[in-house]
């Protein structure tokens, strides 16, 4: 919309061309103008100044709703509002599932089973709708090489064993999962940027991105200088084309971080940093100068404070004891902190109930 | 009369020709016609007819003003002030606590700002707010319509759908225990679809429609004159990215901010701003700061902050021009009250639940 022409904003041909000489031809150049430049540039007096300024914020600003008519909207397709994770307690707390239309962030220490809930949530996606699923096709970014095809049938076969009972199904479901290696932020960034035609033209219901973190942690040092300032651009450019494409075509988008320790070497961490779901675990580490001081870590998310205001929804995966790990709802519009225990299986994640 | 041509609102070419030409003040211009106008500076009779126009608006407002006419300035003694002040409303929020360090609620013509960490509950209030601004005024709200502006996606109709059952609810409750007429009148109309049907809701992808909108918003507002609310959600997200000129986003978030304080006033709404926090490094220690830089820290009237501490969250009163500072615990919570009913709503920890017989302090009658 910023990017727009002024031309398509129904201003004079006159007024485009005299603007054009100046090097405005955008919305964008416009509104960043104040009223005294705007006079200027265009030669038009203080009231008819204020008049073009309402024509062009007529043709950028978004359109009126209601939040009713939203509700009536939703309603007419319940189904099509949550992608449920078919770990029934996690759906019951979320009120359906993953959220459609907004961005789910998975972030756990390694080998926890952050892409194995990705590949369980691919072979959902592909389910009929009769089934929980969405039917549609799912684009997977996979920027560390971990996904792998054989685990994906066997949680198929495995977790759904009544529907995929032929090779014929498994292959069909196969299909329609599009897998993209990539190595480095540019292609990420551009591979997003391609989102919008590949979902219209295969169908797609489902955007995976395992991982975000481990394609920027790669690139972006930031104990550099200037190197901060530009990853958070990146991240914030990703999660606004991300968010942008999710809310168009209503699907869910899945992104995987990393857990990060943030050592202070003797700063106070003021206890609002992290939210009680972060783990404090790793706390009151004394300084390896032996003077005394306090080195208080904490483990949290990667990527930063602005990257954790653009996800909606962000889902903590952690250790509990050797063999179970839980799963803990961080941040989410819908839902109050909530536990859940599971274990890795052949069909993938399952629940496991946790009598103390 | 005397008003000098520099001054007046014409285009800038043709204020120069007049200049050029010799004309010192307005009375000159008027005297002169559009006639003779045109012919000395070599304009058309109609574009001299529309400057002339021009200038007798301006001064017909100038007369008014000084004959103490309402023009753009107002003015009235402080005792005027006062006695608006205190029949004018609050936006309660359903906890006590907070309505009571905020002085009463959430102030209509001023601008509050809400900062916090992510998932802290600043999008939770916001659309608490826009369903309370709605409460009939015999139950102790402000009768009017929302506008909420969402930068970030994060508005969730299931969840506003939500809070205002509980609300709805809640008012259901005062009414039966107390059995009046215009309460069970008020609720014929305060119903779910009215209350999502009135709030109006507006989603902007990037800081270049979010101007453009708060520029439309003042034609939207005489249109929907019942609106005593704005919220807008997420008021740093689109400014925070994508920013080569920090000077031009300092300008623009004045001009922003500056234009929200005329909407405030104007059309007697509170507007509410939610804001991002973001980590600053000091020489001793690293510190959560409210987003958007220092100069932004006077845009807003009152300032509350929301954060943790262990697992209790809090909301500071930081910046306010009448209340003191302090800081209060608060928690989001559902949970069931009379079979199948599911009430969400702030509610302060450890104070009791709202009852019906003891209300909000501001229901004047119980």
């Amino acid at each position: 919309m910023a990017t727009k022409k002024l031309r398509r904003a129904k201003l004079s041909q006159e007024l485009c061309e005299r603007l054009s000489r100046y090097q405005i031809t955008t919305c964008q150049d416009f509104l960043c103008l104040s009223l005294l430049e705007l006079m200027k540039v265009t030669g038009e007096s203080y009231r008819n100044v204020q008049k073009l300024l309402r024509k062009v914020s007529l043709a950028c600003a978004p359109k009126m709703q209601t939040a009713y008519e939203m509700k009536v909207r939703r309603s007419i397709n319940p189904s099509a509002a949550f992608l449920p994770t078919s770990l029934h307690s996690l759906d019951k707390v979320l009120h359906g599932g993953i959220p459609c239309g907004s961005l789910t962030e998975l972030t756990s220490p390694p080998g926890c089973g952050k892409t194995q809930f990705c590949i369980t949530m691919s072979v959902l996606a592909t389910l009929p709708v009769s089934m929980g699923g969405l039917d549609g096709a799912v684009i997977y970014i996979d920027t560390e090489s971990a996904f792998s095809a054989e685990r994906l049938i066997e949680i198929a076969g495995n977790r759904f064993p009544t529907y995929f009972d032929s090779d014929e199904k498994l292959f069909c479901m196969t299909r329609s999962i599009h897998l993209y290696r990539e190595l480095t932020c540019d292609s990420v960034l551009k591979r997003i940027k391609s989102l919008e035609e590949e979902i219209i033209s295969k169908k797609i219901k489902l955007i995976i991105i395992d991982s975000v973190a481990s394609v920027v942690r790669k690139e972006f040092d930031t104990k550099l200088q200037g190197n901060l300032a530009e990853r958070s651009n990146f991240l914030a450019r990703g999660a606004s084309l991300l968010k942008y494409v999710a809310e168009e075509f209503s699907i869910p988008v899945i992104l995987t971080n990393q857990i990060t320790t943030s050592l202070s070497n003797g700063l106070a961490i003021p206890a609002d940093l992290v939210s009680p779901a972060h783990d404090l675990s790793l706390s009151e580490v004394t300084g390896a100068s032996g003077s005394g001081k306090k080195e208080s870590a904490c483990v949290t998310a990667a990527l930063g404070n602005t990257w954790s205001h653009s996800v909606n929804t962000r889902l903590i995966l952690q250790y509990h004891d050797l063999l179970t790990r839980q799963i803990v709802i961080a941040k989410s519009p819908v839902a109050p902190f909530s536990t859940f225990f599971y274990t890795v299986e052949k069909s993938g994640l399952v629940l496991q109930v946790i009598h103390s | 009369m005397q008003r000098d041509v520099g001054s007046l609102p014409l285009s800038p070419a043709l204020r120069a020709r007049l200049l050029a030409a010799g004309f010192q003040t307005a009375q000159e211009l008027l005297e002169t016609g559009p006639c003779g106008l045109s012919k000395e500076i070599g304009i058309s009779r109609e574009e001299a007819l529309e400057a002339l126009q021009v200038v007798r608006q301006e001064c017909a407002g100038d007369a008014a003003k000084t004959a103490g006419g309402s023009g753009s300035t107002r003015k009235c003694t402080a005792l005027e002030l006062l006695e608006e002040e205190q029949t004018q409303g609050f936006i309660i929020t359903f906890c006590s606590a907070l309505d009571n360090i905020l002085g009463g609620g959430v102030q209509l013509t001023k601008i509050t700002e809400i900062c916090g960490a992510p998932g802290v509950g600043k999008t939770q209030l916001c659309m608490q707010l826009a369903v309370d601004v709605q409460i009939p005024e015999c139950f102790g709200g402000v009768a009017g319509e929302a506008v909420f502006i969402d930068t970030e996606g994060s508005f969730m109709v299931d969840r506003a759908a939500d809070i205002a059952t509980a609300c709805v609810r809640h008012c259901q409750l005062i009414a039966e225990a107390h059995q009046e007429e215009d309460h069970l009148q008020a609720l014929e109309t305060f119903s779910l679809e009215s209350i999502l049907s009135h709030i109006y809701y507006f989603r902007c992808r990037d800081y270049i429609e979010l101007l453009a909108q708060v520029y439309l918003l003042p034609d939207f507002l005489s249109e929907h004159s019942k609106v005593r609310l704005v919220v807008i959600d997420g008021i740093a997200f689109p400014f925070r990215h994508d920013f080569e000129d920090l000077s031009l986003r300092t300008r623009l978030l004045n001009g922003l901010a500056q234009q929200l304080i005329i909407i405030a006033n104007d059309h007697k709404s509170a507007v509410v701003l939610t804001n991002q926090m973001t980590t600053r490094f000091g020489q001793n220690q690293s510190m959560l700061v409210p987003a958007l830089g220092e100069s932004w820290g006077h845009a807003a009237t009152v300032r509350l902050i929301f954060h943790w501490d262990n697992t209790q969250r809090l909301a500071t009163l930081y910046k306010s021009p009448s209340q003191k500072e302090s800081t209060i615990p608060y928690n989001i919570t559902t949970f069931h009250l009379l079979k199948s009913f599911k009430i969400i709503k702030l509610r302060a920890s450890g104070l009791p639940r709202c009852a019906a017989s003891t209300c909000h302090p501001k229901c004047r009658r119980y």
